[in-house]
C-alpha cells in the first residue's frame, strides 16, 4: 500500500521550475532513494511531501494526509532530517531532544531520549549547546530529532552526511531494521555507494523532472552500478 | 556584501515591493519640500535643519551595531543561510576587513534607501518653491556626514558591548549625558558632538562662512575615520566558542509557564534562547534608553522651557505601551526558526508565544515606569488610567506588528504597504491618546470618555487581528 502518494507535483520559484509534473508512490516498507544532481529538485520535493512547502500545482499524499491541506498531520506522523543540520543555537543537546518530544507530546520522555543519546554516543555532548556542535554532532542530534517519536516513516535529505564511518553503518544497520518492522524510508543522497546497498526502490530526478524510476535490481541491470546509472542518465557526458 | 543585504530583504517582501519603499521617501521628500512654506510659517529653517541631521544621526546609530551582528551571524544558526561576515575562517579574507565591508555595506546600502531619495525629492521641489539645488546638495553632504557620525558612535559602541559590557554602558552613557547636556539642555553646543550640524548651519541658505563649514566637515570626517579604526582595531577576530556547558533550564522553564497551554514548550524554549543570547540586555536597553530621553525632554519642555504642555502619566502610558515594539522586534532577532519546520510547530503559534512573552517581559518594567513617573509627578490620581492605557496600548501595539509583520518584524518594516499600514495604525491611536492626555486636568469628562473610546476600540482591534494571525501566516513557512 501506497504510504506516499506524489501526483504532477509542480513547483516555480521565480523563473526556475523546480519541479515539473512529478509523480511517485512509495510502498509502506520500502526504502526510497531518490537521486539526482545539484539543483535537481530532491530537497524541493521532499519539502514540499513533509508539509514544509507548498506546490503550484499537483497534490502529496502522505500516509493517506494530503500533506497541503494539514501539513501539521503531516508533521506530527513522519520524521524529517533536513539538508542542512541546523538544530536551535542556544538548546544544549539535551534541551533541544526534550523541546521535540514535549512538542511531540511522547509519554516517555527521558527514557526516548536517554535511547538516542545512546545510539548517537551523545552523552558527553548533553550539556554542550547546539552552537558549539561539531557538524557531525549537530547530524547526529537532528537524527535523534527525527526517531525521537518513532514514527511509521522517515524522510531524510543527506543523512549520511557529516557522519564518520562508523556511525554511518550504525545508521545503515538501524534503517533496514526500520524497514524490516515496517517503517519506510525515503532519503535523498548523493552518496550513491551507500544508497545502492541501501534502497529497495529509486528514482532518479534531473531539471525537476523524474527521469527514471523502480526498483533497485531493475535500475542496476546487468551488474551495473549505481553510479554508471546515475552518470548515463544525468552525467551530460561528464 | 550589499548584495547579500539586497537580498535578504528582498527575499521576505519580494523586489517591487521592496524598491517602493524609496520611491515613497522621495514622494515624502518632494511633499514635504512643496510644503515647506507653510511649514516655514511656524518653524524656523534652523530647526528643521536641526531636526533633520538630528534625524540622519540618530538614523545611523540604529544602523550601525554591527558588532552585535558579526557575532551573530557567526555564531547564531542561520539555517541554510550564510554570510560572507561569517567566512573569514574558510576565505583570505581577515575580520577587520570583512567588518570594514560590512561599514561600507551599510552606510551605502542605507543612505541609498532614505537619504539619497530624501534629497532627490526636495531637488524635485526646488523649481516650485526655489530652492537652490547647490543648497540642497550641501545638505546632503551635512545629513551623509551627521548619519555617518551615528553609524561610527553604534559600531564603536556594539564592538565595546562584545568585548566588556561595563565598558559599552560607560560608552553609551557618555553618550546620553553628551546628548542631553548639549541638545536639549544647551550647556553647549551641540555641534561638539555633531560638527556636520554646524557644517549645515554655516552653507547657504543659513549662512556663507565657507571656511568654518569646510573646517566643521573635515572634523566630522576625522570623527568618522577614528571612530571606525578605533571599532576595527577592537573588534574581535574570532567568535570561536569555548564549548561551554550549560545547566539545563528548558524543564524548569516549561514548568513555570506550564499554564499557558499550547504554548508551554515554545514559550519556555525562547525564554531560554533569550537569557543565553543576551537579548534580555539588548531589549532592556532598547526600551529603556528611549522611555528615559522621552521622559527628560517632557521634562525640559515643562520646566527647563517653561511650555505649559501636560505630559501627564497618562501620555507617558500610551507611550510606554507605543514603544513596546522595539521589544517585539528584538524577540524575533534571536534566532533561526528553520528548524521549527521539522516539527508540529506552526508560524502563528510562534507569533503567539512571543506576543505572551512580550506581556510577560514588559509588563513589570512599564508598569514600574509608569508608577515611578506618576510619583515623580505627583498624580497618583491618574495612575490607575495610565497602567490602564499602557496596558491596552502595549498589547494593542504587539498584537497590531505581529499581524503585520509575523516572524520577520525588522525586514517587513522595510515593506512599504506594510509600513504604511503599521504607520496608520499606531499613529492615529497615539495621536488621540495624547490629545486626549493633555485635556485631563482641564476637561474630565471629555478626556475620560475619549480615552475609553479609543482604549475600546483598540481591545476590539486587538482581538480582530490576534484572531487574524492564523489566517494571515497560517499557510507561511519558517524559511519566507
Amino acid at each position: 500500500m501506497a504510504v506516499i502518494n506524489a501526483v504532477s507535483l509542480s513547483k516555480r520559484f521565480g523563473r526556475k521550475q523546480a519541479l515539473d509534473n512529478v509523480s511517485l508512490d512509495v510502498n509502506g516498507g520500502d526504502l526510497f532513494g531518490l537521486f539526482g544532481p545539484n539543483g535537481a529538485g530532491k530537497t524541493t520535493l521532499l519539502r514540499i511531501m513533509t508539509g514544509q512547502l507548498e506546490q503550484d500545482s499537483g497534490q502529496a499524499v502522505i500516509l493517506g494526509i494530503d500533506a497541503k491541506k494539514d501539513p501539521m498531520e503531516v508533521k506530527r506522523r513522519v520524521g524529517i532530517v533536513p539538508e542542512v543540520e541546523s538544530p536551535p543555537t542556544y538548546l544544549t543537546s539535551y534541551e533541544y531532544l526534550y523541546f521535540v518530544a514535549k512538542v511531540r507530546k511522547i509519554p516517555d520522555v527521558e527514557g526516548s531520549i536517554e535511547r538516542w543519546f545512546d545510539f548517537f554516543d551523545l552523552r558527553d555532548a548533553r550539556d554542550t549547546i547546539c552552537r558549539d556542535l561539531s557538524k557531525g554532532m549537530r547530524q547526529k542530534l537532528m537524527l535523534a530529532s527525527a526517531f525521537i517519536h518513532e514514527p511509521k516513516l522517515l524522510f531524510m535529505d543527506e543523512p549520511f552526511i557529516n557522519l564518520d564511518p562508523i556511525f554511518q553503518r550504525k545508521l545503515r544497520e538501524y534503517l533496514l531494521g526500520y524497514v524490516k518492522n515496517g517503517g519506510t524510508v525515503f532519503m535523498c543522497s548523493h552518496i550513491l555507494e551507500i544508497a545502492e546497498r541501501l534502497c529497495t526502490r529509486a528514482a532518479i530526478i534531473s531539471d525537476g523532472r523524474i527521469i527514471k524510476s523502480g526498483q533497485m535490481s531493475d535500475l542496476l541491470k546487468n551488474g551495473a552500478r549505481l553510479e554508471e546509472v546515475f552518470m548515463g542518465l544525468v552525467g551530460k557526458g561528464e | 556584501m550589499l548584495k547579500e543585504e539586497l537580498r535578504t530583504h528582498t527575499t521576505y517582501s519580494g523586489r517591487k515591493r521592496f524598491f517602493t519603499f524609496p520611491i515613497m521617501v522621495f514622494i515624502f521628500a518632494f511633499i514635504f519640500g512643496l510644503s515647506m512654506q507653510r511649514l516655514l510659517q511656524n518653524t524656523s529653517l534652523e530647526q528643521i535643519a536641526l531636526l533633520t541631521q538630528g534625524g540622519a544621526f540618530i538614523y545611523g546609530i540604529g544602523v550601525g551595531s554591527f558588532g552585535f551582528m558579526g557575532r551573530q551571524y557567526i555564531e547564531r544558526g542561520y539555517g541554510a543561510k550564510n554570510f560572507l561576515v561569517a567566512m573569514p575562517a574558510l576565505l583570505p579574507l581577515t575580520y577587520r576587513k570583512t567588518f570594514l565591508g560590512l561599514y561600507l555595506r551599510d552606510s551605502i546600502f542605507y543612505i541609498a534607501l532614505v537619504l539619497l531619495p530624501a534629497t532627490l525629492g526636495l531637488s524635485a521641489a526646488a523649481p516650485f518653491v526655489g530652492f537652490k539645488l547647490t543648497s540642497i546638495l550641501l545638505f546632503f553632504l551635512a545629513a551623509v556626514l551627521s548619519f555617518q557620525i551615528g553609524t561610527s558612535l553604534s559600531f564603536l559602541g556594539s564592538v565595546l558591548y562584545t568585548r566588556n559590557i561595563p565598558s559599552f554602558v560607560a560608552f553609551t552613557s557618555a553618550i546620553i549625558a553628551l546628548v542631553i547636556l548639549g541638545g536639549t539642555m544647551t550647556m553647549f553646543d551641540v555641534m561638539i558632538i555633531v560638527p556636520s550640524i554646524g557644517m549645515q548651519l554655516s552653507v547657504p541658505p543659513f549662512g556663507a562662512d565657507y571656511g568654518t563649514a569646510l573646517l566643521l566637515g573635515l572634523e566630522a570626517v576625522a570623527a568618522i575615520l577614528a571612530l571606525t579604526a578605533l571599532s576595527l582595531f577592537l573588534v574581535r577576530f574570532r567568535y570561536v566558542s569555548r564549548e561551554a556547558r550549560f545547566g539545563t533550564l528548558l524543564p524548569r522553564y516549561m514548568a513555570h509557564f506550564r499554564f499557558s497551554g499550547k504554548y508551554t514548550e515554545l514559550i519556555g524554549k525562547e525564554i531560554v534562547d533569550l537569557r543565553r543570547s543576551g537579548t534580555i540586555g539588548k531589549m532592556f536597553f532598547s526600551f529603556v534608553l528611549p522611555l528615559v530621553f522621552l521622559s527628560f525632554t517632557s521634562w525640559f519642555v515643562n520646566t527647563g522651557l517653561g511650555l505649559p504642555i501636560g505630559f501627564n502619566s497618562v501620555f507617558y502610558g500610551s507611550m510606554v505601551g507605543f514603544m513596546g515594539i522595539l521589544i517585539f522586534s528584538w524577540l524575533n532577532n534571536v534566532d533561526s526558526t528553520d528548524y521549527y519546520s521539522l516539527l508540529p510547530v506552526s508560524v502563528p503559534s510562534v507569533v503567539r508565544a512571543r506576543i505572551f512573552i512580550f506581556m510577560f517581559l514588559t509588563t513589570g518594567i512599564s508598569t514600574t515606569f509608569v508608577v515611578i513617573l506618576a510619583f515623580v509627578q505627583n498624580e497618583f490620581d491618574l495612575l490607575w488610567l495610565a497602567i490602564l492605557v499602557m496596558f491596552v496600548t502595549s498589547i494593542y501595539m504587539v498584537v497590531m506588528t505581529a499581524y503585520l509583520t509575523g516572524i520577520r518584524t525588522n525586514t517587513f518594516l522595510f515593506d512599504m504597504s506594510i509600513m504604511s499600514r503599521f504607520a496608520v495604525m499606531s499613529f492615529l491611536p497615539d495621536v488621540g491618546l495624547t490629545i486626549l492626555s493633555f485635556s485631563i486636568r482641564t476637561s474630565w469628562v471629555y478626556a475620560l470618555t475619549g480615552i475609553a473610546i479609543v482604549l475600546f476600540s483598540l481591545l476590539g482591534a486587538t482581538a480582530i487581528l490576534y484572531k487574524g494571525i492564523e489566517r494571515k501566516w497560517g499557510r507561511t513557512g519558517f524559511d519566507v
